[in-house]
């Protein structure tokens, strides 16, 4: 097959602005976008710069942004993503590049995933000889175990976008299988250490990466559940991210007194009533909303019919957390 | 067909103009409706599901109850986080029984698993079929554009929200403008988030969507922003001046709640709407609506 490759091509060293470079390649139609990126590399240009490892989507390497979407050059048939004959291969976004398809993985992922310390620590007393784990107990991890490190998730989250310093997904699915492992000793000052800011409260919930995920890992659906792990704990998040125990708090308690959300009640609750600065901040927004009739006061929101029965439920679950 | 209505807090609480505008929406095209009144807030993605989902299962049951099969929601929030927890009931028989047999059960209620809680887009759009709404529209929306602004989860996990067969879910806000006769434009926000869970954590990058996504609304020349959710309607209309403030720019973009773009579809006058109760003034969509009419 024919194709056309139009690549991204950068070279710090010689001062040229980025551009994309083109070149005819012929593959069969099996061909993958690495094979296609090799060819160019051994037959027509080899100062083109790419990573590659195991060539099997099992070391992650090889993550690209081919045709606008983050893929693993190496596990994607260029008879798959070819548009109009053409296939675009760019690096992933976010990240500073060094070569040409070549980024620097250090703060975009390293950095990351070493911040939520992804390694075991053996929980005591260390048994003789190895842990024997039921295969159920490990059903949990098993969700998180095949990832890559691709970081592809990340790539694509929507508050990495604006906030380089949000740990992300893929760190946040590595602590995850770390959260989830019977034989793992630390599994309190986890949940503390994802709750820094930055850390796991800092996620929107949109959902973005899973739609990201080459290996259908769900990263968001991993990353809930480490929040409601960190919930169950009640939040021991210390005290440098206060808002966020404030603000669940009051969410709950809200819904716990009357059933529903009392809106205005958790704008001033999780500024925290000591707060003058913060709840000074809140004003502009309600005073432009007072008049318009928007602004729900604490003061007027009554309590609902079934308000009754979700405390009992509330009470039941918050007890068979503990 | 009869629904069982879900409005959610916040178009009581501080969205009170979307309450009433969906009514007369429903009202005009001859769908039943009857509020479930006796229930709970979803948890809205910010609850634990240990407890949003015992709470969820309820309201459910309630609907069983009540004799029907169909839920409507007015929120892209507690649309998603219904269908996710409905999802685990549906799929998960022995989790939807425990959950009945420790919290149901005493008020004696059970959540059978029968209830499809479809968001109001989805009922035009599926249900009632959007042909039939052509009827109603007194005044076409010509020469409006409308930048579409979903809310993430009335499209996110896709695999629930939107799986196949159901893909079409991706683009009803487009299809549904294209019958009322405005104009769509693509803008970057669309099927992003508003950043409004993030709003008290982090309200620095929960602003900075808000700037990005109104901001970028404009320069690809929209009139207004239309969303299916009264949170991102909160974040992107309320927060709009905020985000203005952060970003050094002026924006100015007006946000439509769905129903009330609707309802000035088939006739109903921006008072009878409230788009009066809007932070961000309307007045740049009522000019063109103006040009609309009289051309
Ligand atoms: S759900 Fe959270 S981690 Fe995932 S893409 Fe969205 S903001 Fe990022
Ligand atoms: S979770 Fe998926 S997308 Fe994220 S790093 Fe792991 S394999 Fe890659
Ligand atoms: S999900 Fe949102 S709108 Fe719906 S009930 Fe809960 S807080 Fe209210
Ligand atoms: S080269 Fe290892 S995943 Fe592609």
């Amino acid at each position: 097959m024919e194709t056309t490759f139009k690549v991204y091509r950068f070279d710090p060293e010689n001062g040229s602005k980025p551009d994309f470079a083109t070149y005819q390649v012929d593959l069969p139609d099996s061909a993958t976008v690495m094979d296609g990126l090799r060819q160019i590399r051994d037959e027509q240009d080899p100062s083109l710069a790419f990573r590659a490892s195991c060539e099997r989507g099992s070391c992650g390497d090889c993550a690209l942004r081919i045709n606008k979407k983050g893929r693993l050059g190496c596990s994607l048939k260029i008879a798959k993503t070819v548009k109009n004959g053409v296939v675009t291969v760019e690096p992933i976004r976010n990240i500073p590049v060094l070569k040409d398809l070549v980024y620097d993985l250090e703060g975009f992922l390293w950095k990351k995933i070493k911040s939520v310390q992804p390694w075991i620590t053996p929980r005591e007393p260390e048994p003789e000889g190895e842990y024997v784990v039921a295969e159920e107990q490990l059903a949990e991890v098993r969700k998180a175990m095949s990832c890559v490190m691709c970081g592809l998730c990340d790539e694509g989250c929507a508050v990495i976008k604006i906030d380089k310093d949000f740990v992300g997904p893929a760190a946040l699915t590595k602590a995850y299988r770390a959260v989830f492992d019977p034989r793992d000793g630390q599994h309190d000052e986890r949940l503390t250490l994802v709750s820094e800011p930055g850390g796991v409260w800092d996620c929107t919930h949109c959902f973005e990466a899973n739609g990201h995920c080459p290996l259908g890992l769900e990263p968001t659906d991993r990353l809930f559940e480490v929040r409601d792990e960190a919930i169950r704990q009640g939040i021991r998040s210390g005290t440098r991210n206060p808002k966020v125990q404030r603000h669940y708090d009051s969410f709950l308690n809200s819904v716990k007194r009357s059933g529903w959300l009392d809106e205005g009640r958790l704008a001033i609750e999780s500024e925290g009533l000591t707060n003058v600065a913060g709840l000074a901040k809140l004003l502009p927004t309600v005073i432009r909303a007072i008049p318009k009739g928007k602004a729900p006061l604490p003061y007027f929101h009554h309590k609902r019919p079934g308000a009754e029965a979700i405390r009992r439920i509330i009470d039941k679950a918050q007890r068979s957390e503990v | 067909m009869k629904y069982a209505f879900y409005p959610g807090c916040v178009s009581r609480g501080a969205c009170p103009e979307l309450y009433p505008a969906s009514v007369k929406v429903a009202e005009t095209l001859g769908i039943e409706i009857e509020e479930v009144t006796d229930v709970g807030c979803t948890g809205a993605g910010v609850l634990s599901r240990d407890l949003s989902d015992p709470i969820n299962a309820r309201t459910l049951a309630k609907v069983e109850a009540m004799g029907l099969s169909s839920l409507m929601t007015i929120c892209s929030t507690c649309q998603g986080v219904f269908t996710q927890a409905n999802h685990r009931f549906k799929n998960e028989p022995e989790y939807r029984q425990k959950i009945n047999d420790e919290y149901l059960a005493e008020e004696g209620l059970e959540y059978k698993g029968t209830v499809e809680v479809k968001h109001l887009l989805w009922v035009l759009m599926e249900d009632y079929g959007v042909e039939n709404l052509k009827p109603y529209i007194k005044r076409k929306l010509t020469g409006l554009k409308v930048a579409p602004f979903y809310g993430c989860y009335i499209r996110r996990p896709t695999s629930i929200i939107a799986p196949k067969g159901l893909s079409g879910r991706k683009t009803y806000l487009e299809d549904l403008l294209d019958v009322l006769g405005a104009e769509s434009v693509d803008s970057s926000g669309k099927s992003k988030c508003c950043g409004f869970p993030i709003l008290t954590v982090n309200e620095e990058n929960s602003m900075r969507m808000v700037s990005d996504h109104t901001g970028d609304a404009k320069t690809k020349g929209a009139d207004c922003m239309v969303t299916p959710c009264p949170l991102c309607h909160l974040n992107l209309d309320a927060n709009q001046p905020t985000a203005e403030k952060r970003a050094g720019t002026q924006i100015g973009m007006p946000i439509i709640h769905l129903p009330q773009l609707l309802g000035l579809a088939f006739g109903f006058d921006e008072k009878e709407m409230e788009l009066q109760r809007h932070i961000v003034s309307t007045e740049a969509v009522s000019r063109q609506l103006e040009v609309s009419i009289r051309s």
